[in-house]
């Protein structure tokens, strides 16, 4: 444990690993853009072609190597709140990275790209990481968005800071954008340009791993 | 996009405050068809957190009436009858909003000690460092003005309801025990305060600290120890108590030869009581606070980061993950009845059926309510610029503060500081909560009086920037004025904290009744309640839970995602059509990553 803060961030589970820095990743984008099998094809290997909306899945732990480091990315899923664009603030809160998601396929989800930059300038914090991906990009013969256009629209966003496109299905450019967030994050976190100081924020838990939690270390029961 | 709902629920929720979103999350959790609706664009109805943009916005939104006046006949079957629901029982009155400060224009900028010597005439660099608000906040101090209240809007979080978790309360237990604590983050509120002789004193909490304090003597420090473990041990069924029923706990206190100090902290920080407390509420209440010592913290309390709005969205997300269905925007017009049962509900040109109706108060038609509610809330929110109780440190206060004369009602004062992100750097915020009498202004006059100075700063009034905690007193005008009083009551030696901005408003009652004729599988959700914790809401939440599913779990454990083995995977799984190479893409990707660094 090298550093101070990231740890606390965790209440939960996996104590079974150590890990060198812990940060909340959380994808959004329109409904059927593939959030899901973004996650699943990084964290299992697998791609589930499955239909309907996302139950079940809250959020899922990899860590990943990173210059000898072990940076573990707890990366959040929408949990269907999407749909009626209801995502709660509380999902963007201490995110460290952001990875929005539009269908390459599909117009209309490259269009609502500029309401979901909206609610990340909202609701996150201006340190936010954010990667830009057009996911689907093994159905070159359905592709309705080129990437050029995407290109275009991020000289007008300033805060993405990856635009790149993907296949969970052909397994594309998936490991690339979570292992460039996880080295970017660290790089950031190194130079302190993003703040994880979280001394003094207490997680409620089982006491697990409260013992570790600064304020906290005192009295546990 | 598609606003069609699915149409058939086992459950509907109508609003997204406290105990609905409990509800809701339960029902998911236990894998009922769950629909949950607010027609704000929002969560948490009434007890909602927003930034100073969204606060604004809220307030604004409440001048327009929300009363629309359609008289639209939806289609029935033979035998029912429709019910519109009705706002009028979640009614905000009385706001009032002011500002104590100037708008940007000729404020001088007030360089703090790290730049003072590169000289202040050198001001060209300043304005153009004024666009990056995170700069300016390490290199210099300026004013707090409107405009900049205004433009660093997403570091407030505001709360309509502001309330604090016990350690071992309600609420933390059920945080524990159904896992959801992962999606919030809490503070310790740092240091109980109380109002002894005109000045703010903080109260012992722990062991430690009541030995640490010099104020009490050893005697003292026996008695108040020998009190609250006779508390804590027995609880108010104990012989201890026997003949205090119906007797306040004053009177109870009063047989027990305290000295006035140790009787003011039992009575006042401790057990939180007027003179007119029961002793069993004041024996309970005691013995809740001291069950909740040393969990967490210093104190028993604890404060959700970002406000309490967080909390009803921490409960919405486990529903959500469970397969609830969530829409903001979409307003419930009314219920369909038939034969003493709710049937369907209708909303935006849809008719959704379900077997049991979760609904907030502010969305009931006025023919199932038997009474409106005597308790309403009066509430106060003011910014200002240092604490109430200056220390070497951030605080995060909770002051309990009883009435001075008969006619006023007790207060509870929460003070934030920006550690909570309720607020910037060098602000605090602070909350003021009492049961209305008159206004919310007129309630909460008196303590506002004694705490804050709510006058308007003059612009040309150079007041110390209040970067540290441990500032010392500060020579202004402001004080100057103040003088006169403290040095009547003899007592206030730190300047008293100026008022920024100040919003009071009036709350609904959270003690509405359903009539005989409603439905019974219609299930009212109150709103916040006068409470300092949560677990009206919690309790309220468990007794609509079990009513609709009595031998149902409430809300067990939701698993840790590495618990959860998704269809088609196994572990360790097949790779994707064979592929053997993913780790080797993996390094690949690794290595691609580094060289972009």
């Amino acid at each position: 444990m090298s550093s101070s803060g990231p740890e606390n961030l965790m209440g939960a589970a996996s104590s079974d690993d150590g890990f060198d820095y812990l940060f909340k990743i959380v994808l959004i984008g329109d409904c059927g853009t593939g959030k899901t099998c973004i996650v699943q094809k990084f964290r299992s290997g697998n791609f589930i072609q499955r239909h309907g909306f996302t139950i079940g899945v809250d959020f899922s732990m990899k860590t990943v190597l990173v210059d000898g480091k072990r940076v573990k990315l707890q990366i959040w899923d929408t949990a269907g709140q999407e749909r009626f664009r209801t995502i709660t603030q509380s999902y963007y809160r201490s995110a460290n990275g952001v990875i929005l998601v539009y269908d390459i396929t599909k117009r209309s989800t490259f269009l609502s790209l500029q309401r979901w930059i909206d609610e990340i300038r909202r609701y996150t914090s201006s340190h936010v990481l954010l990667i830009l991906v057009g996911n689907k990009c093994d159905l070159e013969e359905a592709r309705e968005v080129k990437s050029s256009e995407a290109e275009t629209v991020c000289e007008y966003l300033p805060e993405v800071f990856r635009n790149v496109e993907t296949s969970a299905k052909e397994n594309t450019n998936i490991d690339s954008i979570f292992f460039c967030l996880a080295s970017e994050l660290k790089r950031r976190h190194e130079n302190r340009q993003i703040n994880t100081d979280e001394s003094g924020t207490v997680k409620l838990g089982n006491g697990r791993n409260l013992s570790t939690c600064s304020m906290c270390s005192y009295k546990l029961s | 996009m598609d606003d069609d709902l699915p149409t058939e629920y086992d459950v509907i929720v109508v609003g997204t405050g406290m105990t609905e979103s409990i509800v809701a999350a339960a029902a998911s959790r236990i894998g009922k068809r769950v629909l949950h609706l607010d027609s704000n664009e929002y969560y948490g109805g009434l007890w909602a957190t927003f930034n100073f943009d969204g606060f604004q916005k809220w307030m604004e939104d409440l001048k327009i009436s929300k009363h629309d006046s359609k008289d639209f006949k939806p289609d029935l079957e033979n035998g029912e009858t429709f019910l519109k629901a009705s706002n009028q029982y979640s009614t905000v009155e009385n706001i009032a909003e002011e500002w104590f400060i100037s708008h940007e224009a000729d404020l001088p900028l007030v360089l703090t000690k790290d730049t003072q010597t590169d000289g202040s005439n050198d001001t060209s660099s300043l304005t153009t460092e004024k666009t990056d608000e995170d700069k300016n906040d390490k290199k210099e101090t300026k004013h707090w003005s409107v405009d900049r209240i205004k433009k660093e809007y997403r570091r407030f979080n505001i709360d309509l309801a502001p309330k604090l978790l016990y350690a071992r309360g309600e609420l933390v237990e059920l945080l524990i025990s159904s896992n959801i604590a992962r999606y919030a983050e809490f503070r310790a509120v740092s240091r109980v305060a109380t109002c002894m002789d005109g000045k703010l004193i903080q109260v012992p909490c722990s062991r430690a600290d009541v030995f640490a304090n010099k104020t009490v003597s050893v005697i003292e420090k026996r008695m108040l120890m020998k009190l609250l473990t006779s508390c804590m041990d027995q609880g108010a069924d104990s012989p201890e108590f026997d003949g205090y029923h119906d007797k306040t706990f004053l009177e109870y206190l009063n047989t027990k030869n305290l000295t006035p100090i140790v009787n003011h902290y039992v009575m006042q920080a401790i057990a939180m009581s007027t003179d007119k407390t029961s002793c069993r509420d004041g024996v309970n209440r005691t013995k809740h606070f001291l069950n909740s010592l040393g969990r967490y913290g210093n104190t028993p309390f604890l404060w959700p980061m970002y406000g309490s709005g967080e909390l009803p969205q921490c409960f919405c997300r486990l529903c959500a993950v469970f397969g609830g269905v969530y829409c903001l925007k979409r307003h419930l017009d009314g219920v369909v009845v038939s034969e003493d049962k709710c049937k369907a509900i209708l909303t935006g040109k849809q008719r959704l059926s379900l077997e049991h109706l979760v609904v907030g108060q502010g969305h009931l038609p006025p023919e199932i309510v038997a009474s409106t509610g005597e308790n309403q809330i009066s509430r106060g929110i003011f910014i200002t610029d240092r604490s109430i109780m200056q220390g070497e440190k951030e605080n995060l206060t909770l002051l309990y503060y009883p009435p001075e004369e008969s006619d006023q009602e007790a207060v509870t004062v929460i003070e934030l500081g920006p550690s909570t992100n309720a607020c910037p750097q060098g602000l605090f915020m602070v909350h003021m909560t009492c049961k209305r009498t008159k206004t919310a202004q007129e309630d909460l006059a008196y303590v506002v009086k004694r705490f804050l100075c709510a006058k308007t700063l003059e612009s040309n009034v150079s007041r110390t920037p209040t970067d540290s905690h441990t500032q010392t007193v500060a020579t202004d005008q402001h004080q100057a004025q103040e003088g006169d009083k403290g040095a009547n009551e003899g007592t206030i030696e730190n300047p008293m904290p100026q008022v920024l901005w100040s919003l009071y408003l009036n709350l609904p009652a959270s003690d509405i009744k359903l009539n005989e004729s409603a439905p019974s599988n219609i299930h009212l959700c109150s709103g916040p309640d006068l409470d300092l914790d949560f677990d009206f809401a919690v309790n309220q939440a468990k007794e609509i839970f079990k009513a609709m599913y009595p031998s149902e779990d409430f809300l067990p454990r939701a698993p840790d995602p590495e618990e959860i083995i998704l269809e088609g995977e196994e572990i360790p799984g097949p790779k994707f059509e064979g592929d053997n190479t993913s780790g080797e893409n993996e390094k690949q990707d690794a290595e691609k990553a580094e060289k972009e660094e």
